[in-house]
């Protein structure tokens, strides 16, 4: 078995079809014949363009516009003329066509590479599909046709070009295998939207598996099995009939409505750790996010990130969103979460000591500067802001007037945001489960943050084993705080949304509902799941459980009964 | 030589597109034409050059042309840009 990363998911069965790239190798000579050696170039990029033409023309529709666009504008760019210029320059220095190409394109690829710019990267890599392309056809070097695969082929390559993906057949190619790439790099996102299990980055899948042999591809688990057994096969082909029925189950729900059998209609929004997370979340058609955790800007460095970098990334994730709502949840470091140039002391009891909304208070010039690119980015979108951790009425106070004082900043010096920003608090403690009707009159919205809620309310750590028994949000004393946060929000008419892992529990739905929750975030993968599981209930049919469950005395007794009547 | 400072208003700034657009639409006349980012010049007739230039929603560049029809190549490339490259 081959590990790697599950970017696609799914489950493939067929046969390896290996894409070696041909060898480009060439010899540099000395061109005598300048301008037979122009002409030959010429019409490369001549043949280039028409193959590219029609490799368009044929993604366009088997896969969409976008992937299209993305061959059309490798025409554009060997039509460039300065490229061209030079290219040709180095052709009238008696340097053959093959050398000139790859001079010039490997130029452009390092500029690229090392500008630090995801999107300006993306087109070094499109620059070596050019060169590789322009090379092929330089030296008369035959490629391996993938539309020509026949059905229940399996791709192994060492990375998805925008050109190798322009013949894949969908019909036919039931799983793609690569050496490099991750989550979110465009093979990932090109075989989810092809809906083709894809496992990638296995180091050496090229030189581990051979054309023909028989594999499977498990694009959740993230693995290739080689040389399955005849029971593993027929294993694999129930969880793909499963997987695909599912599939189109939770497809039905894409574009629609998030509503409950009565028609009531809820938020449902993503978790995200990264603005890039936020094209996963449009993807998987979030409507908006519910939770975007910033402490990655503040993790894996050495000194704190500048005002002017958070502002791109928060900028950047509302940018993807195209309007939709982006709650920011301020730095939560702290209890086991170590930012080790912030010099923060061991602490005996880290969970209950000096952390999220405590340290940013301690350490307002830090704050400032997190609030003050918010507020910037909010010119961008609907960006709303959430402090964590918070346990009394004055920490919201104080957060809510530094907002304000950094407003007045920005006012002065005639720079946009949003004047009606929202501030929130994430209710994640068992304290502010308890004064959650006077935080409710002071803040602009709650998030039921359940992970740490549930550890804060039951005073049990999830991680221990000899008490992670307790640790659960079915427990009586999490379902009643819950059930009063949600209460003291509705009576103070402010918006209540859940960002824990009980959001997309099947089990929890639907006292969520009966309660009144009104905006459900989850993980990407989990929104289809949700929207399913909230259409399922009627409100008089989730009032009917949450009244037994809520009268119920014990864990266990709640667990069981939600089992026997939801499973 | 005419110059003129200018702001970026699309959101994804000079990438593929907008880049390409706007170097075939400079590349139509006979003066030179140069965009002034971040103390570097980049030829604004290449859509290579622009895109290695790196500039986002938001950025001001200089663009400078140079040449018989420099005005009528200044006017069409600030209006361009201000009007967010057709995105």
């Amino acid at each position: 078995m081959l590990k790697g990363i599950g970017a696609s998911d799914g489950i493939g069965i067929g046969h390896v079809l290996l894409i070696v790239e041909p060898s480009l190798h060439y010899t540099p000579t000395t061109v005598t014949d300048v301008d037979a050696e122009l002409t030959r170039y010429r019409s490369a990029v001549e043949q280039f363009c028409d193959n590219t033409t029609a490799q368009a023309e044929s993604i366009r529709r088997s896969t969409g516009d976008k992937e299209a666009e993305i061959l059309e504008g490798h025409i554009a760019i060997i039509r460039d003329p300065f490229m061209g210029g030079e290219i040709e320059k180095l052709i009238q220095a008696q340097q053959c066509a093959e050398a000139a190409v790859e001079q010039i394109c490997q130029m452009f690829i390092d500029m690229f590479s090392s500008t630090g710019d995801d999107l300006t990267m993306q087109r070094a890599a499109d620059l070596r599909d050019i060169k590789d392309g322009l090379l092929s056809i330089l030296l008369g070097v035959q490629e391996v046709k993938i539309s020509d695969a026949p059905a229940g082929t399996i791709l192994v390559c060492k990375e998805l070009t925008p050109s190798m993906t322009a013949g894949i057949k969908k019909e036919n190619i039931v799983g793609i295998v690569t050496e490099t790439g991750s989550q979110t790099s465009h093979s990932a996102i090109l075989a989810r939207a092809l809906e083709i299990p894809a496992v990638l980055s296995i180091s050496g899948a090229v030189n581990q598996l051979s054309s023909g042999e028989l594999v499977i591809v498990d694009g959740k688990a993230g693995c290739v099995v080689t040389a399955p057994s005849p029971e593993e096969v027929e294993t694999y082909r129930n969880k793909r009939e499963a997987f695909l029925r599912e599939r189109r189950e939770l497809e039905a729900y894409r574009g629609k409505k998030t509503v409950d059998a009565d028609g009531t209609a809820y938020e449902l929004v993503c978790n995200i750790g990264t603005p890039k997370d936020a094209h996963q979340a449009m993807e998987a058609d979030g409507e908006g996010v519910g939770l975007f955790r910033t402490e990655f800007l503040f993790m894996d460095r050495d000194r704190l990130p500048t005002e002017d970098e958070q502002f791109e990334a928060y900028k950047q994730a509302s940018l993807i969103l195209k309007g939709k709502p982006l709650i920011i949840r301020t730095l939560d470091i702290g209890g086991d979460k170590d930012i080790p140039y912030l010099g923060l002391a061991k602490e005996e009891n880290p969970f209950m000591g000096f952390r999220a909304i405590r340290y940013c208070l301690k350490n307002r010039d830090l704050f400032k500067s997190q609030i003050k690119a918010i507020l910037r980015a909010s010119a961008f979108g609907d960006i709303r802001i959430m402090f964590p951790l918070i346990t009394a009425v004055e920490e919201l106070r104080a957060g809510k007037s530094l907002v304000e004082e950094v407003k007045a900043n920005l006012r002065t010096s005639h720079i946009s945001f949003d004047e009606n920003i929202k501030v929130g608090v994430m209710t994640e403690t068992a304290a502010s489960g308890v004064i959650a009707d006077l935080l409710a009159k002071e803040a602009d919205f709650f998030s039921i943050g359940t992970n740490d809620l549930t550890g804060y309310t039951m005073a049990a750590d999830r991680g221990n084993r000899d008490v992670s028994y307790l640790y659960s949000p079915l427990q009586p004393s999490v379902l009643r705080m819950i059930r009063r946060i949600i209460t003291c929000a509705a009576e103070a008419g402010i918006p209540v949304g859940m960002c824990g892992e009980a959001a997309a529990n099947p089990m929890i739905i639907p006292l969520l509902l009966s309660f009144g929750l009104t905006e459900f975030s989850v993980s990407a993968p989990s929104v289809l799941k949700v929207r399913k599981n909230i259409a399922k209930w009627t409100k008089a049919e989730a009032d009917a459980i949450t009244e037994k469950v809520m009268a119920m005395t014990t864990e266990s007794e709640i667990t069981a009964y939600l089992t026997s009547v939801i499973g | 030589m005419v110059s003129k400072n200018v702001t970026l208003v699309n959101a994804q700034g000079f990438h593929m597109r907008p880049a390409s657009v706007f170097a075939t639409a400079m590349g139509k006349y006979a003066s030179s034409v140069t965009i002034k980012f971040n103390g570097n010049n980049y030829n604004a007739k290449s859509l290579l050059n622009i895109i290695a230039a790196c500039i986002k929603c938001g950025s001001t560049i200089e663009l400078v042309c140079d040449g018989p029809d420099e005005n009528e190549a200044l006017a069409e490339g600030v209006q361009m840009i201000e009007s967010g490259l057709g995105e």
